[in-house]
Parts: C-alpha cells; sequence; structure tokens
C-alpha cells in the first residue's frame, strides 16, 4: 500500500508538470492560432540558462530562478511574438507550424553550440534531495511539494485570468476575430503577446522543475520533446479546456509512473516505452476524439503555386538528369556520392510535396517512414554477404509497400480531425519510432520465427542490384536516383493534373466545399498519405543504401523536422521545391558544416571562428526556415516567376546560357574549380533575372493612361476584379493583399 | 410532393438556440425562398440540412429517407448540391477545374461513366460561364464568382440546390439573367432553395416562401401571403412594442 501510494505522489508530481507544460501550450494556441511546437525547445533553453547561470556562474538559486523565469522566459515568448509569430496571420495552418518547427531547430542548434552536448549536466532539486517529509509512510521530497504546489497555483492563475480579467478575455477573443477586437478598442497583438510570454515562462519552469524529478540529468532532446508529452496532456481538453487539460496531465504522469512501478522491467524494453508512452496515449486519445466540423477556408491564404504541365515536367526531367551527370563529371568520388546521398533525400522530399503541397496535409517524420521501408529491405532484400551483398528490387518494392501501409495505420486515427492532429500524430510516431523499435536489438519470436528488429542498434544496407545495374558505383547510384526523382516527379505532374489532383488541390483549398461534392475526405486523405509515405519509403531505402550504415541517429525527428523545413524554404508546392530543399538537407548543411570543421583543423589558430561560421550555418538554415511567412510559397516560386518574365528578354537568357557553358569548360579543363564553377554558376542563375529586368525595362516605356489622353477607358470585367481588389472583397484577396477575411 | 423536408430542426450553440424546431419543406420543380434578418439562422438551417452542423435535435428527409446521421458528402451523392455565403471556391484552380472537379468526384465516388468535358462545357455554357473558363477563379469578380459556385454544385446534377445569397455582389443584369437561369433549372424538375436579401428578388421567383426570425419560423405561404403577414412586417420593420 505504502508503495501504491509512493508511486501516486510520484505520478501526480510528474502529472503537475505535464500540466504546466501543457497549459502554456494551450494558452498560446487558443490566443494566436499557433500551435507552437517548439514549446519544448524553450523549455530546453531556459534549462540551460538556468543550469549556466546556478552551475557555471555559480548564483543561488533564488537568482538564478528569477533569471529564466522572471526575465529569460517572458523575454524569448514576447520577442518570438514580435519577430516572428506575429507576421503569420493570413498563412496557411501549414506555414504556420512550420514556423514554428523552425523556432524547434535553431533553438536546438543554439543550444547544442552553447553548450556541448557530450558533456553532462546536472540540476538538483530545489532544497536538495535529501530535504523531505514523511506522511503517512510515503516519503515526499520538498521538491515535489513545490511542484504540486506550483502546478495547483498555476491552474488557478490562469482560471481566474480568462475568467475574471479583461485582459484574459480580450486573450479568449484574439484568436476569433482580431479585427472585432481592434474595433472595440483592444489590441489583439497585445494580448497574443502577453499570452506567448506567458506560455513561455509556463515550459522554462516546466522544464526547470522536470529534470531533477527524472534523473537529474539535462538532456536536450528529452526536454524538447516535452512538447509531445503536453501534448498528449492537451488533447484531453482538445487543446481547449485548461481544466481538462489539467486532469489529462494527472492521468498521463500517473499511468507513465504506474507503467514504470508495476511492468516487470525486462531491461531495455520498460524503458523505452516508458519514454513512448505519452505519444501511445496520444493515439488513443485521437482514436477516441470526435469529429471535428468541417470548416471552410475561413481566412484566404497568402500561398500559391503553379502547376506545371506533364509535358514541362518531362522536358525538365531530362535537363535535371543532363545537369546532373555534366555536373557529376567535375566532381571527385567522396562528391558523388555526397550528392547521390542529397538526391535520395530529394526523393523523400517528394513525399512531401504530394502531402503538403498537393493535398495540403502534414507529415512532421518522413524519415521515419524512410526507416521502415529500410527495416524491411534489409529483412527480406538483401542478397549475399560482406562486399558482394546486394539489396534486390523485391525488397525495395516490399519496404515502399509496407510504408504505406503503415503510413495509412498511422494516418488514421487523425484524418477525420484537422490537419495539426495529423502533423502531430506523425511527430509522435516518429519518436516512438526511433525509442522503440530502432532501439530495438533485443530478439523476438512471432510465428516460430526468430529475428532481431535492429541487431547492434545499427542495419548495413548493401547497394542496389537490379539486374545488369549495379549501384555499387558511384555515378551509377547518382544516376538512377536522379532518373528515379525526374520519373517520380513527371508522375506527380500527371497527378496533380489528374482528376485526382483537382480533387487533392480542391480539399486543400475548401474542405466543406469538397465534401458538399460528395467527396470522402478520409478516404482522400489516406490515400495521399499512403502515396506520400510509400515514396518515402523508396526514398529512405536508397537514402539508407547511399549512407551504407544506418542507426536510430539516421532518422531522428530533427533529421525529418529540417528536412521538412528546408523544403518549405524551397517552395513545398514545387517538383524543385523538393530537388532543392532534399539536396540542402541531404548535402547541403552536411558539407558546409564539416567543410568548416575542416579548415578549423587545418588552420588551428582560426580553429574557433570556423567553428563558429559551421554552427552559424546551422543556425541561419533555421533562421530562413523562420523567414518562411514573409514568402510562404517559398524561393523556387520567386525565381521561377523571376524568369517567367525574363520570356520576353531572349537574348539575355542566351547569354546566360553561353555563360554557363563557358563556365563548364573552364571547370573540365580544370582551369578553374569545382567549388568556383559551383558559386558562379549559381551567380549567373540569380543574376540574370535582375539584368533581364533592366533590359526589359528600357524596351517597353510606359504607356500613357488613355484617360489622360481624353478618351474614356471602357470599364471591363478587369478593372472591376481590381476593384474588388483594392477593396478587400472576398474571392480576389492575393498574395501580398490586405488579409481581410471574406 | 415534397422532395426535402426538415422535422422539428432545432440547433444550440452552446446556450444559444441559433435555429428553433423549424419545419420546412421544398418540392421538386419550385424554387422557395428562405428570408429573415440577418442572424435569423438561414446559413445555420442550410449547414443542418447539408450535414456540416449537428442539429441537438430534429430530423432531416431527403425524399422520404431520414438522412439526419449522413455525412455533408453522402448527402451530396444523394442529390443535395449548396452553394456558400462566404464563397468557399477552390483558389488554386481555374473557372473551368473548379467546375470540373465536381465531375472529377462524381466520376470517382460514383463510378459515373461520361464525358467530363462535355459535360463542363455544357454546365459553363448554360451558366454563362464560358468566356472566363480559363481564368484563375481568384481574379473573378465577385458577382460572377457566385455563378461558378452555382455552376460547380450543378456538376454534381442534383436534385436539391440550396443557394447562400447568391445575387449578393451581382450586378442587375447579372440578376436577372442569374434569375432566367434559375427559372430553367426548376423547370428541369430541380428543387431550389433560395437564402437572399434582395426581397424583390425572392417575390418574384419564389413559389414558397420561409420566414426566419430569431431562429424560430414565423411565417411560410405564397410571395402574396408574406407580404400580407403582420409577423413578417414587424420582424422586417419592427412594431411598436419591439422598439
Amino acid at each position: 500500500m505504502t508503495t501504491f501510494l509512493t508511486y501516486t505522489v510520484l505520478g501526480l508530481v510528474l502529472g503537475a508538470v505535464y500540466s504546466i507544460a501543457a497549459s502554456g501550450l494551450v494558452l498560446t494556441y487558443n490566443t494566436s492560432g499557433i500551435f507552437n511546437f517548439a514549446h519544448g525547445a524553450q523549455a530546453m533553453f531556459g534549462t540551460f540558462l538556468y543550469w549556466h547561470f546556478t552551475q557555471v556562474w555559480n548564483w543561488p538559486t533564488w537568482l538564478g530562478l528569477i533569471a529564466v523565469i522572471g526575465v529569460a522566459g517572458p523575454v524569448m515568448g514576447a520577442a518570438l511574438h514580435a519577430l516572428i509569430m506575429k507576421g503569420l496571420r493570413g498563412t496557411a495552418d501549414v506555414t504556420k507550424i512550420i514556423v514554428t518547427v523552425a523556432v524547434l531547430l535553431g533553438t536546438v542548434y543554439l543550444a547544442q553550440w552553447i553548450w556541448n552536448p557530450d558533456e553532462a549536466r546536472t540540476i538538483d532539486m530545489f532544497f536538495g534531495a535529501g530535504a523531505k517529509v514523511t506522511l503517512a509512510g510515503v516519503t515526499v521530497r520538498y521538491h515535489e511539494i513545490v511542484c504540486l504546489v506550483a502546478a495547483v497555483a498555476i491552474a488557478a492563475l490562469l482560471r481566474v485570468l480568462f475568467t475574471r480579467s479583461r485582459a484574459g478575455v480580450v486573450m479568449r477573443g484574439s484568436v476569433d476575430d482580431p479585427d472585432l477586437l481592434r474595433l472595440n478598442g483592444h489590441d489583439p497583438e497585445r494580448a497574443a503577446m502577453l499570452s506567448w510570454a506567458l506560455g513561455s515562462t509556463l515550459a522554462v519552469l516546466a522544464g526547470v522543475l522536470v529534470v531533477p524529478i527524472s534523473g537529474g540529468a539535462m538532456d536536450a532532446n528529452m526536454l524538447t520533446l516535452l512538447v509531445i508529452d503536453a501534448f498528449a496532456a492537451a488533447m484531453f481538453g482538445r487543446l481547449r479546456s485548461l481544466p481538462r487539460t489539467f486532469a489529462g496531465a494527472m492521468v498521463l504522469g500517473l499511468t507513465v509512473t504506474y507503467v514504470l512501478a508495476y511492468l516487470p522491467s525486462a531491461g531495455t524494453f520498460t524503458g523505452n516505452l516508458r519514454v513512448s508512452l505519452p505519444m501511445i496515449i496520444l493515439f488513443v486519445v485521437l482514436v477516441v476524439l470526435p469529429q471535428d466540423r468541417l470548416r471552410g477556408a475561413a481566412v484566404r491564404t497568402r500561398e500559391r503555386y503553379r502547376v506545371p504541365s506533364v509535358r514541362s515536367a518531362a522536358v525538365w526531367g531530362a535537363v535535371l538528369i543532363a545537369v546532373v551527370y555534366l555536373y557529376s563529371l567535375l566532381l571527385p568520388d567522396a562528391g558523388v556520392t555526397a550528392f547521390a546521398l542529397g538526391m535520395t533525400f530529394a526523393i523523400v522530399a517528394l513525399s512531401l510535396t504530394v502531402l503538403t503541397g498537393y493535398a495540403g496535409e502534414l507529415n512532421l517524420a518522413p524519415l521515419s517512414f524512410g526507416a521502415i521501408g529500410t527495416i524491411v529491405a534489409f529483412h527480406f532484400g538483401v542478397t549475399g554477404e560482406g562486399l558482394a551483398a546486394r539489396l534486390n528490387v523485391q525488397g525495395v518494392l516490399l519496404g515502399v509497400l509496407v510504408a504505406a501501409v503503415v503510413g495509412g495505420l498511422v494516418a488514421l486515427p487523425a484524418l477525420r480531425l484537422r490537419g495539426l492532429y495529423l502533423a502531430l500524430a506523425t511527430m509522435a510516431f516518429g519518436v516512438f519510432l526511433s525509442n522503440m523499435v530502432l532501439r530495438d536489438t533485443t530478439e523476438h519470436e512471432w510465428f516460430g520465427q526468430r529475428f532481431t528488429i535492429f541487431p547492434d542498434g545499427s542495419l548495413v544496407i548493401p547497394p542496389l542490384k537490379a539486374g545488369p545495374l549495379d549501384l555499387r558505383d558511384g555515378t551509377a547510384f547518382l544516376m538512377t536516383a536522379t532518373v528515379l526523382f525526374a520519373l517520380l516527379g513527371i508522375g506527380l505532374a500527371a497527378l496533380r493534373n489528374s482528376g485526382y489532383g483537382r480533387r487533392l488541390a480542391a480539399m486543400k483549398d475548401s474542405p466543406a466545399a469538397t465534401a458538399m461534392l460528395g467527396q470522402s475526405l478520409v478516404r482522400l486523405k489516406l490515400s495521399v498519405f499512403m502515396i506520400s509515405a510509400g515514396i518515402a519509403g523508396l526514398g529512405g531505402v536508397l537514402m539508407s543504401s547511399a549512407h551504407g550504415t544506418v542507426s536510430q541517429e539516421t532518422f531522428t525527428i530533427t533529421g525529418s523536422l529540417a528536412l521538412l523545413m528546408l523544403v518549405v524554404v524551397a517552395g513545398i508546392g514545387y517538383i524543385s521545391g523538393a530537388l532543392f530543399g532534399g539536396l540542402i538537407a541531404g548535402v547541403g548543411s552536411a558539407v558546409l558544416v564539416s567543410t568548416f570543421n575542416d579548415l578549423a583543423l587545418e588552420h588551428e589558430s582560426m580553429s574557433s571562428l570556423y567553428t563558429a561560421v559551421g554552427q552559424l550555418v546551422l543556425v541561419g538554415t533555421a533562421l530562413v526556415g523562420m523567414g518562411v511567412g514573409r514568402n510562404p510559397s517559398g524561393f523556387v516560386h520567386d525565381v521561377a516567376e523571376a524568369y517567367r518574365s525574363l520570356r520576353a528578354a531572349k537574348p539575355v537568357l542566351y547569354g546566360g546560357g553561353a555563360a554557363g557553358a563557358v563556365l563548364y569548360v573552364l571547370a573540365l579543363t580544370d582551369v578553374i574549380g569545382t567549388w568556383t564553377f559551383a558559386i558562379a554558376a549559381l551567380c549567373v542563375l540569380m543574376l540574370l533575372p535582375v539584368i533581364g529586368k533592366s533590359v526589359l525595362e528600357e524596351k517597353g516605356r510606359r504607356e500613357t493612361p488613355l484617360e489622360l489622353l481624353g478618351i474614356d477607358e471602357p470599364y471591363t470585367d478587369e478593372l472591376r476584379a481590381r476593384l474588388d481588389r483594392e477593396l478587400g472583397l472576398p474571392a480576389t484577396v492575393r498574395k501580398g493583399g490586405a488579409g481581410v477575411p471574406a | 410532393m415534397s422532395l426535402l423536408e426538415t422535422r422539428g430542426i432545432t440547433v444550440r450553440f452552446g446556450g444559444n438556440t441559433a435555429v428553433d424546431d423549424v419545419s420546412l419543406t421544398m418540392a421538386e420543380g419550385e424554387i422557395t425562398g428562405l428570408i429573415g434578418p440577418n442572424g435569423a439562422g438561414k446559413t445555420t438551417m442550410f449547414n443542418t440540412v447539408t450535414g456540416l452542423q449537428r442539429p441537438a435535435s430534429g430530423r432531416v428527409l431527403l425524399d422520404g429517407t431520414d438522412i439526419t446521421s449522413l455525412s455533408p458528402a453522402k448527402r451530396a451523392r444523394r442529390g443535395m448540391a449548396r452553394t456558400f455565403q462566404r464563397l468557399e471556391l477552390f483558389l488554386s484552380l481555374s473557372v473551368r477545374d473548379n467546375v470540373r472537379v465536381a465531375g472529377d468526384v462524381l466520376r470517382a465516388t460514383a463510378r459515373k461513366r461520361f464525358d467530363l468535358d462535355e459535360e463542363t462545357d455544357r454546365i459553363l455554357e448554360r451558366t454563362g460561364l464560358t468566356d472566363i473558363a480559363g481564368r484563375d477563379v481568384s481574379d473573378v469578380p465577385i458577382g460572377r464568382a457566385r455563378v461558378v459556385e452555382v455552376a460547380r454544385a450543378l456538376m454534381t446534377s442534383p436534385r436539391v440546390l440550396l443557394l447562400d445569397e447568391p445575387a449578393s455582389g451581382q450586378t442587375e443584369q447579372e440578376t436577372e439573367r442569374f434569375a432566367e437561369m434559375l427559372k430553367g433549372l426548376a423547370g428541369d424538375g430541380l428543387a431550389i432553395c433560395l437564402v437572399e436579401h434582395d426581397l424583390p428578388l425572392v417575390m418574384g421567383l419564389c413559389s414558397r416562401i420561409h420566414v426566419l426570425d430569431y431562429g424560430s419560423l414565423i411565417a411560410s405561404g405564397t410571395p402574396q401571403e408574406i407580404q400580407e403577414s403582420p409577423e413578417v412586417i414587424a420582424a422586417y420593420i419592427g412594431t411598436e412594442e419591439a422598439t
């Protein structure tokens, strides 16, 4: 009985911390409409700051607490709102999610830069681990009492804030109708900023409290993923109700503690289960939740994508294959291998193009479906031993199939709900997979078959061999991956131009109107998610094969998030967006960072500078991701638009082509280096539209308006549409227009 | 013979009763009007009939079958179509594709075989949209955008068509053409229900009119009866006691 009581107290304490984290999440979501994926990362950053203040600078505990909870937390939240989140009104849910994901990544990179992740750090309990009281045979530490008291106090405070105070009521209104609030003389932005500051503070507090009760060791990853635990708790209240969130947090805390206490401690399994439990609970809650009301596109979003015809996709596919081949001639063997790896990432990225770009749904763990494909291919598709080992086509196809089926199973519970829930379900799945499956090195027996999912914690994936085509050769691998990418790209263009593609676009634009045409949304989402997971599976198998050896670290959620973010930055609606996003995720940042590291090794005096630059590249990519709210269509869109206007300036295009050819010949004959070529070619690519514009401006002088010549201009539909647009009338608000809802 | 019928529909949002015990009928080949001041519950009624909103109580019957528990998609497949007061066009598609996608859905769900392009052209022709078929739907002026919604709804070959303020934003000529088109559609046997603030249009088009006020049905009848009903006059103009 005493044991049970002890575990109950421990469970309640854990629940208390979850409730603090979860109420912060619910708070920001309900006042700004943005689900903050970086919530856990903020907790992590604040906790590391606290450690730094108290352990490195030896500040007393109280001063450290005031510094992080009273200053760092609110400042972090307010700054996030002012610099980033404020600009997200009128963007699609996808963009909002990606921006917070970018904040998450940026915070993690920054923390790893400041605090070397290889060093161990601990935080002690408040008043020390020895300070405790014994009640009815149950020992309770002071720290645990602090957790409980803090949680109850915060719950009570938030309740009063929301129901009694003017600021709280304004906060509640600011997501539903900011314009109405403004008309009534309130400032919705101030309310939103206040809630971000408060939410961030709660995150930091939860972080500082949770580390000592979960062992004391600071693990940046674990703290960052606190957002998932908090989310599981918030789900009980459907992300709206604070009291139910509080109850959910307690249920979660107790379940986790009881499981840990009463399940046979069969080594790693229970430990892994403990970490994965919030995600399992999350899935259960998802299944039980009632269906959302169907909604229309209440806010006209700013994202715009052009759809290529199949013919132009085929032409560009051929161009891509030719360019990649020519460029591969310039590269050393290691470069070709890295390039091939990048191309496999681009294939995984295509899975995001179809899912997010075409259908408007999200998958935050594309690499996890790649991992599924890899595991299946490893167990069923490898023939031969050692260096002679090869992957066969059947294995790859089976991997794709299983990835698609698993994708369907993961997505199914969340499909009845809003897109955000699907995003969270995939993230939870990604974390679950890396905790439970990819760490599973024990032997299982199923149906009389003995097998180990992940022997030794890593898998050796040999190159693919299909008939006469052997991909051990780097160039063969690169070209095969490129051809596959091109074929998939053409396939996706065909898909988008088909009736199926139009239905996807319709669903993305207005779920309610699509349902009213007789389309079952669940079925459509399920099918597109399975297609997407299959493509991710294919890309994942190839990626693993390009790596050679893969482990849990290959498929982390951070890797998935970084890939997704880069694809969105490049242009999620475009096949070329997948290409650039994938290449940058796969090779770009890795090459850049390792280059700087190599430089640091070579020039020791400058080493700190070069390491810093390398880290800066990582943080920089995340910063670019945070800016996606300004340009939600992606940079590929801008480049394409710029080139579209160049059509009238043929000489400029020819000149650019000639310059490119000259550069290439110079590089081929070793007159200039590969890097020089790459940079110069990029410069030509970027400068052409600028040059073209100036040429075009000289050519076409501006016409004098007709009315100035004394002629009445006929009133056309175009002019009427423009007038509608200026007035902000519905159906006509376009990119960059005032975000006036219809 | 009524094709669509609601019996005692009540909808509540929290403590507010948006629609209170409303029973209406719509008949084949007839244009029915649903009018009332702002906030009377007209759009909520449409949402309930099409399945976007669950009623607290009451039933919806289509052709004598209870469809209250069916999803919007299933109702649409049984012949229900609507337009939206706040336009819900597919902004990434052209005008033509906005209409065509309805046929895509029909082909995929009903396994119906027909010439999609021909049917799309026919609908565009009938609704007078052929001249702007290739345009981005976001560039279409609001009055014609409403017609695009009607064309899209027609593409599902519906039996019941619910139009939520289709004439708002239209010019006078557009409204005239629109009224002619609706008459033609009703002549083909379509049951049309119109929520509209343009009273002359409603009075001229509809053979039966239902009037909602504060969620309750206060009058039903022919245009003549409605114009003479004291309750309707009170609701629209206000009475001594109300002011």
